[in-house]
């Protein structure tokens, strides 16, 4: 039987031997901590189940269930699916009947622009990426930093010539418009980005291949590229992190039809006239959340791999 | 009193052994070598003696006192790790003073001992530079520097020179057991490299699969190893570890079938203890006489490959049976492929196996 | 000249003349599309005369360099250029006034004095937020930074927050701050029995500004640090407990020079945002209580009161400033690595 240095062990909660590993004591700790951050968003993710009635009470309603009696009733709230439903249905006009919001449209717009301009820029920013790493130019480190300024201006400087210059060649309130200028924001961090993962192989098994006869094409594809694969998870879920909340933008250049969540979200909360709607916001801030929830999730390690990679040593 | 004891240690990682019911006594000034394959949990064993593992079972003996709780910090042990672990923020002279911090010396004190320790290890040229900026043989000096500045208890070393070419680790070898003999403590070293074990050890400790089979010094471990796979691990060219069956012992000698062939071979009084059964015969390469004509006690084989060792010529042979035997013979003594061969084993180098792999000796 | 496809100097001159035709003689938006036919065909060639000469960096970041000159530099080049012009977007005038759009930015008794509160103000938010999240930032990825059971499911919890959109979280943190229905007000007055209207001074907003910015972004911050921590080789925390070295100074000589230049990496790109802010002071103070940040005052100039070309000229300002603390960083982060 294994002896203890302290009951703290004998407990399981500090893991014995091992310098780099905790045990239960770390995980209690933290998840308090954890939890603890989380809240506001959780509240969000409750108030989107709350009932119309109980979204603005005095004292705010916290939970929804009262813990056998644990949590005095006064902050529990019943449970209902109703506002997700009506993220999708419900009555434009007081005493209307209910109709279809489109936002089954926009989440679609949203997952179609976000993704495909985070893709277009990783296919894009990583060729230029390669292209800085391996074949450097003179004034290289000057190239980068005009890249890094692009990210400096606020939404705003940029704005008006973008939307005459849309509306002048007709990309207004077009997929293809939008795309290419989100592709365009996520091209300073995409290039920046795997500019620093190819800066660190090693060429050795680049010229190897070379030498057998492989064509530089084949050389990015078939050795560089599969190296880097935790850098491109990692810009993915940056990318798609900064691109899929994206407002201002998406206010001033998508039309009905391409409109982005964001955008419609801030619509359909703020044109009531009644106030803010509190249940229907939380319904569509809780199920946008959940695709980009999902693939950070899953990314998580290689993001964490790629993040060290990428940026430790410079 | 600085001596390093292990008792029936065990180290499980779940489900799996790494090292089970090992001992081993080190005494104060004694350097002993853990050597075997890799995987052979001869550095989890290291680990366990400088606290970065915890024993599943078993004591931890360090200078008297059983360590089993203990965080390396407070055994007072140095260790030189396989990746130097130099701290790569710090001046090489900086490098070398970390350990002296916990010791409440002045800044003189501590300067002073530097000095001294940075002269034996012929580093006072880049005290200032930084790991990234010397050279390999420097960064191993430098491992060890850090090591030797401080009294601890024993000194551990993790695979030292296996990062180094073969000229400098020639030269470290030297070194590093000049260092050590001046400083009579005990010392563990692990290695899987046996030339290593040899030279600088004074017992060597071999391992397998979590066991230590055999301690002795490097002549008994050599000389008389006690199992089979000892037997292969030490010496280069590889023993040569032939199946047989043994029929009959009369006169010192055992009738046995090698090979296909019948021979009659000196050996060991204690071999007369066994029934007919199937044996190993071990003969190291250098222990065979090459005759002109068979006869009832040699080999026959024919030659097959011939590799110029400069003083010596090593001959891959083949016997009739399909057996690989490696001979190793004075260069001039000119072999040309093909050719038969006749050997005759040196009865004081022959060692015969049991059935379960260990030595039948007296 | 022959006639071949990386004849680049073929493609200019029949680009230029094609270009030139169609806009005297076709209407505006037709013309647009020819001249960019033009420039496609031109940029073809020189693609075409790379490629057959194996000036491959030149290839590979071409794409890339296109789409961002298009949307991002020219963009630019234009407001720049606006800045010099007074053009107000309803008229239809323009008139060339050189830097009399910058002067009257920065000393008009007017229009001056707003600029420089919000110029002010920004500087505040910056350094409050930029802190508050390197902080923050920092602790949470010392408590991620070793293997623990369950760590993969509480560090999503904790990067949710950068997860939401502005406008839900902007919003529902007014109500969280809101006087009568938010928590904030409810526990205070449980412990004190009045309401607490957090929103009420300056530095109630700022507060409730920073801490809502702060904890949106610290989970990046903690990103960062963490992928350092993570990288320290463990066995240099194995000689350090052999060799008796303090936590402390385990700290400071082995683990602070691996998260060193992620720190800065991170103190950088928070700060170039920082200064961005404007959607959280839009949702939660509509600038009030002078808590006005430089990017909302823009934005309020240029969309709202339509002076379009003073909003380019104190962005460029900005700008300025913002790249001359960049230069600042760069030149920092570059000595530093070199003393090393």
């Amino acid at each position: 039987m294994a002896e203890h240095n302290s009951i703290w062990e004998a407990l399981g909660f500090r893991k014995a031997s091992g310098v780099g590993e905790a045990g239960w004591g770390r995980t209690l700790a933290v998840a308090i901590v954890s939890l603890i951050y989380f809240l506001p968003v959780l509240f969000i993710i409750f108030t989107a189940f709350k009932p119309q009635d109980a979204a603005l009470s005095v004292p705010p309603t916290l939970s929804p269930t009262s813990f056998f009696g644990l949590i005095p009733d006064k902050f529990v709230f019943s449970p209902t699916l109703d506002n997700f439903g009506s993220v999708f249905m419900r009555s434009m006009t007081t005493g209307g009947a209910p109709e279809a919001t489109g936002f089954d449209r926009y989440f679609f717009n949203s997952i179609v622009i976000a993704s495909s301009s985070v893709l277009l820029a990783l296919v894009i920013g990583t060729l230029a990426a390669f292209g800085f790493s391996r074949y450097p130019l003179k004034g290289n480190d000057t190239y980068l930093f005009i890249i890094l300024t692009t990210r400096m201006l606020p939404a705003i400087v940029v704005i008006i010539p973008v939307i005459l210059m849309f509306r002048v060649v007709g990309l207004s309130g077009s997929y293809t418009g939008i795309i290419l200028l989100y592709t365009a924001f996520n091209l300073a961090f995409t290039i920046w980005m795997m500019k620093s993962f190819f800066d660190e192989l090693s060429l050795d098994v680049e010229d190897a291949a070379r030498i057998d006869g492989s064509s530089d094409v084949k050389v990015f594809f078939k050795i560089a590229l599969p190296q880097v694969i935790a850098g491109l998870a990692a810009t993915f879920v940056f990318g798609l992190i900064l691109t899929w909340n994206e407002f201002l933008f998406a206010l001033l250049l998508s039309g009905p039809d391409t409109r982005t969540v964001p955008v419609a979200m801030n619509q359909a909360v703020s044109s009531g006239g009644r106030g803010t709607d509190w249940t229907l916001l939380a319904a569509i801030e809780t199920l946008f959340l959940i695709p980009v929830f999902l693939v950070t999730f899953f990314l998580q390690n290689h993001l964490l791999r790629g993040v060290t990679f990428g940026t430790v040593k410079r | 009193m600085s001596t390093i004891e292990i008792r029936k240690v065990t180290k499980q990682f779940g489900s799996f052994t790494a090292v089970k019911d090992a001992d081993l006594k080190v005494e104060a000034g004694e350097v002993v070598c853990l050597l075997g394959p890799s995987g052979c949990g001869k550095t989890t064993t290291l680990r366990m003696i400088a606290g970065l593992e915890r024993a599943t079972s078993g004591d931890v003996i360090i200078a008297g006192q059983r360590m089993n709780e203990l965080p390396p910090q407070k055994r007072d042990i140095a260790m030189v790790f396989q990746f130097y672990a130099l701290y790569p923020a710090l001046t090489v002279g900086q490098n070398i003073a970390m350990p002296l911090h916990s010791e409440g010396l002045s800044k003189a004190d501590q300067d002073a001992r530097v000095m001294k320790v940075a002269s034996i290890m012929h580093l006072t040229d880049v005290l200032d530079r930084m790991p990234n900026q010397i050279s390999e043989g420097e960064k191993q000096r430098l491992a060890v520097a850090r090591a030797i500045v401080r009294d601890p208890n024993c000194f551990l070393f993790d695979e030292p020179l296996s990062r180094l070419d073969v000229e400098l680790r020639h030269s470290m070898r030297g070194q590093i057991k000049e260092v050590l003999t001046g400083l009579s403590k005990a010392t563990v070293i692990v290695t899987h490299d046996q030339l290593e074990a040899l030279t600088m050890a004074s017992r060597i400790a071999i391992m397998k699969d979590g066991v230590i089979e055999q301690v002795g010094t490097p002549h008994e471990v050599f000389a008389k190893p006690t199992n089979v796979f000892v037997a292969s691990f030490i010496g280069t060219p590889q023993m040569n570890l032939v199946e047989a069956d043994l029929r009959s012992f009369g006169d010192g000698k055992a009738s046995v079938v090698l090979a296909g062939q019948s021979l009659a071979i000196a050996a060991d009084p204690a071999v007369s203890r066994l029934k007919p059964s199937k044996v190993t015969v071990g003969i190291r390469p250098r222990a065979f006489t090459t005759v002109q004509d068979k006869a009832g006690d040699t080999i026959a084989a024919q030659a097959e490959l011939i590799e110029p060792m400069g003083a010596e010529t090593l001959i891959h042979a083949r016997t009739s049976a399909g057996g690989d035997i490696r001979v190793v013979v004075p260069r001039d003594k000119r072999v040309k492929v093909g050719e038969a061969l006749h050997l005759r084993p040196d009865p004081r180098q022959t060692h015969f196996f049991g059935e379960d792999g260990k030595a039948v000796r007296a | 000249m022959r006639l071949s496809a990386d004849n680049w100097k073929l493609a200019i001159v029949a680009g230029l003349v094609v270009s030139v035709i169609a806009a005297i003689a076709l209407p505006a938006s037709a013309s647009f599309w020819i001249i960019g036919a033009m420039a496609a065909v031109i940029a073809a060639a020189f693609v075409v005369n790379a490629y057959r000469r194996k000036y491959y960096g030149g290839l590979l970041v071409a794409p890339a360099i296109a789409v961002l000159f298009v949307m991002n530099i020219f963009p630019l080049l234009w407001s720049l250029g606006l800045s010099f012009y007074a053009y107000q977007s309803n008229q239809q005038s323009i008139r060339f006034v050189g830097l009399a759009n910058y002067i009257k930015v920065l000393t008009n008794d007017i229009a001056a004095p707003a600029n420089w509160a919000a110029l002010v103000n920004t500087a505040m938010f910056v350094v409050l937020t930029v802190t508050a999240q390197m902080i923050v930032g920092f602790l949470l990825a010392l408590l991620f930074a070793k293997q623990f059971p369950l760590r993969k499911y509480l560090l999503i919890l904790v990067l949710t927050p950068m997860m939401l959109s502005v406008v839900a979280s902007g919003v529902f943190f007014t109500y969280y701050y809101d006087p009568t229905f938010g928590i904030l007000s409810y526990v205070v007055n449980s412990i004190t029995g009045g309401q607490f209207i957090l929103m009420s001074s300056k530095v109630g907003a700022v507060t409730g500004i920073v801490f809502a910015d702060a904890w949106m972004w610290s989970p990046f911050v903690m990103l960062l640090v963490l992928a350092g921590l993570v990288s320290v080789p463990k066995y240099l925390y194995e000689a350090a407990a052999i060799d008796r070295v303090s936590k402390w100074r385990q700290f400071w000589t082995i683990t602070f020079p691996y998260i060193r230049g992620l720190l800065m990496l991170a103190l950088l790109f928070r700060t170039i945002e920082a200064f961005k802010l404007a959607d959280l002071v839009i949702l939660l103070t509509k600038g009030g209580n002078d808590t006005m940040t430089i990017s909302y005052h823009l934005i309020r100039i240029a969309n709202e009161q339509n002076k379009t070309s003073e909003g380019a000229a104190i962005s460029y300002l900005m700008l300025f400033m913002v790249i001359v603390l960049t230069n600042l960083y760069l030149y920092i982060a570059n000595r530093r690595s070199q003393g090393d």
